[in-house]
């Protein structure tokens, strides 16, 4: 029988004027999995993610969601952004933000109202932000931002979860609150994608791992794939990693 | 007030209302200088629009006015996404290149035509309460027409209502894909689509505000309000509300500072805007500076006069009108137009929010003071003998100088958080309570528990 697969990705190429960044990438991610995009900088990862979701349009190729395409299944899959990606300036409030989560769910024109706004108070509860909720956004701290982008994805509902660089410029404690919340989505039986520099932490974070440098160098299951050769063959450089048992 | 000074002030007002709401989202999404550019190459629209129809007044005018601003941004766009230089080259590569192509079809097929320089920049109002909009006229009979009122107002109106609906309809997918497009993309609300509607607004509307204040101004008049909103506030519907009272407020002022100099009301209109942002930015320097400049022009002129009279050169006297206008006005003794121009000053600089260089002295010292009190507040804490609470024994054992102990004591004091007693000095609780939380929230830093304290307390606001 054939495993029932979250995402699947057929010959996705995506050039940046006329310069590809991503060549030809086949990707199979099974449902209810952790899983890690690694690769240099430049290798596309962020750039993987952004064509999966329709954000950059590829030359070529195809990307399903459940079987069908990801503009039918919109409703199934939230985002998360690098933090660097807006401007924290912005003149609104933690609680705010998180409730633009649930804009895709409304729709068009309609607003938002009491139902979304105490599914937003919750999801702030869950990543320990509910003290902060009145806080103006360029109050909060690099940690707490991150948390309230995760909040955002949380008030989602959503099977699929993509998170660009969530780790970048938080400290040990949310980092730990992020990948515990992260894990329980999976336990819940969602899928998640992380793109993720840290590869000291991979065998301890996650279970399913992406090799890319602009081509795809290996996908499948840590423990089965996350070694010396595959780290060499997409770092370029003899690379060696302490995998803890 | 007559009439038409009635209907030049709605039109400005009407004109600063529906520039300043796209204007807010200009200058959140960092586009503030797209309208300069949109404001010229309109030009172009407008004099295709005459060689079609022929006529100045024709609605095409405006929808082709509007299309080329739309297509400036577009060109904009994709020269800087060729990656050959960046978004500010680009658009000084293709405005001037529209607005110049709209020049030499002027100068070449319609030289006959009057285009006044100086109403074609700066905007002229005077003579647009006298232009009404006429409808159902019947050819060759005069008076026949049904008199709608002011053309401007109309027109104006119409782009006004527009605005707000779209702004209440679309409020919600504009916040989300000017906060962070990759969201709005990835939940279906296309960033392209929000961005051309508002460039779609933008162009409109400066097409409408053309008329009133011209390609220059109606710039100040779409930024200036958002940008000075944007320092008052952190809320967007807010920012929304203030650019408007902003603009209105700078729209009336501005009319009437003209009709007091006898000068252009798009110029007064941009001075009182120039001198809104300059008071919210730096209050406590810029009421003193206004303060000051009036209260010594005023009487600068007062003794001007009584020289004038007591010499007799009449040929150095001041105009007319500016006698007139100080001699209506402003012609109190010296006390009271320091005493209210003092008053004015202490009100702005109250009412403002806080910023600028000498509020930022002033938050430095009180930090410096405050983290002073925590130290002392702490040493009482940690010593329950009585001779390391004496108050002689500060200037020793912390080494600080005599009068800054003082000074700190007396701070604490008035806080009730010591009591002094035979001079010994133990906390009471409130002071207890105080330097637990502070040293809770410095060692953790979660300001969780701070909240209440931040509004009494610089030293935690960070």
């Amino acid at each position: 029988m054939k495993q029932k697969y979250a995402i699947t990705v057929d010959d996705l190429t995506v050039a940046y004027n006329y310069k590809p960044v991503l060549w030809d990438i086949d990707l199979a991610i099974p449902e209810s999995v952790l899983m890690c995009i690694v690769g240099p900088n430049g290798a596309g990862k962020s750039t993987l993610i952004k064509a999966i979701l329709g954000i950059i349009k590829p030359i070529a190729g195809t990307v399903s969601i459940f079987g069908k395409s990801y503009k039918q299944q919109r409703s199934l899959v939230a985002y998360v952004p690098q933090k660097g990606s807006v401007d924290w300036d912005f003149p609104t409030t933690a609680l705010d933000v998180v409730m633009m989560g649930t804009y895709g769910s409304l729709g068009w024109i309609k607003r938002p109202g009491q139902k979304e706004k105490k599914a937003s108070l919750e999801a702030l509860e869950k990543v320990g932000m509910l003290p902060f909720k009145n806080r103006q956004i360029s109050q909060l701290s690099g940690g707490q931002q991150q948390r309230i982008f995760l909040a955002r994805a949380l008030v989602q509902n959503a099977s699929i979860y993509f998170m660009d660089e969530p780790f970048q410029g938080v400290d040990a404690t949310t980092e730990k609150a992020i990948i515990n919340i992260l894990k329980e989505l999976r336990k819940a039986g969602k899928t998640v994608v992380v793109v993720h520099h840290d590869l000291q932490t991979v065998p301890e974070y996650f279970d399913w791992v992406t090799f890319l440098n602009v081509k795809k160098i290996a996908t499948g299951p840590v423990k089965d794939i996350f070694n010396d050769d595959n780290l060499t063959k997409t770092y370029g450089i003899n690379y060696k990693v302490s995998v803890q048992e | 007030m007559n009439s038409a000074q009635i209907t030049i002030q709605i039109i400005v007002a009407l004109v600063a209302v529906a520039c300043a709401i796209p204007g807010t989202f200009l200058v959140l999404r960092k586009m503030s200088l797209i309208s300069d550019a949109i404001s010229h190459s309109i030009l172009l629209g407008i004099v295709i629009g005459f060689f079609i129809v022929g006529d100045t007044s024709s609605p095409l005018l405006i929808v082709l006015a509007a299309f080329a601003g739309i297509v400036t941004v577009f060109l904009v766009e994709f020269i800087q996404k060729t990656g050959l230089v960046k978004e500010d080259t680009a658009i000084g590569l293709v405005f001037p290149a529209l607005f110049s192509i709209g020049v030499i079809l002027i100068a070449k097929n319609a030289n006959d035509v009057h285009l006044d320089i100086d109403s074609v920049m700066v905007g002229d109002l005077s003579l647009a309460p006298f232009d009404p909009l006429l409808i159902n006229c019947t050819e060759g009979i005069a008076d026949s027409c049904i008199n709608l009122g002011p053309k401007a107002i109309w027109v104006i109106g119409t782009i006004l209502v527009i605005t707000l609906v779209l702004l209440f309809a679309f409020f919600k997918e504009l916040k989300v894909s000017t906060f962070d497009a990759g969201l709005a993309a990835a939940l279906g609300f296309s960033p392209v689509i929000m961005h051309y509607g508002l460039m779609t607004v933008s162009s409109i509307t400066i097409v409408g505000a053309f008329d009133a204040v011209g390609p220059i101004l109606v710039v100040a008049l779409m930024i200036a309000p958002a940008a000075t909103a944007y320092l008052f506030t952190k809320d967007l519907k807010k920012m929304l509300v203030l650019a408007c009272f902003f603009g209105v407020f700078s729209a009336i002022s501005g009319y009437w500072l003209a009709h007091l100099l006898d000068a252009s009301i798009s110029g007064s209109m941009t001075t009182v805007l120039a001198i809104l942002f300059l008071l919210v930015y730096e209050p406590i320097i810029t009421s003193i500076v206004i303060g000051l400049a009036t209260t010594t022009s005023v009487i600068f002129y007062q003794y001007y006069q009584q020289l004038l009279t007591e010499t007799g050169f009449a040929q150095f006297a001041l105009s007319e009108k500016i006698s007139r206008v100080f001699a209506e006005f402003v012609l109190l003794d010296y006390v009271t137009i320091m005493l209210v121009g003092g008053v004015c000053a202490v009100l702005l600089i109250y009412i403002l929010p806080k910023r600028g260089v000498i509020y930022g002295y002033y938050k430095v010292r009180q930090q410096k003071t405050e983290i002073m009190l925590l130290v002392f507040l702490l040493h009482i804490r940690n010593h329950t003998e009585e001779s390391e609470r004496h108050v002689k024994h500060l200037n020793e054992h912390i080494n600080w100088q005599r009068l800054r102990s003082d000074s700190v004591v007396e701070l604490a004091l008035k806080n009730n958080m010591i009591t002094v007693d035979n001079d010994i000095i133990s906390l009471t609780e409130k002071g207890e309570e105080f330097t637990e939380k502070a040293i809770d929230y410095i060692i953790t830093n979660k300001d969780t528990e701070i909240e209440e304290m931040k509004d009494d307390f610089f030293l935690f606001r960070g």
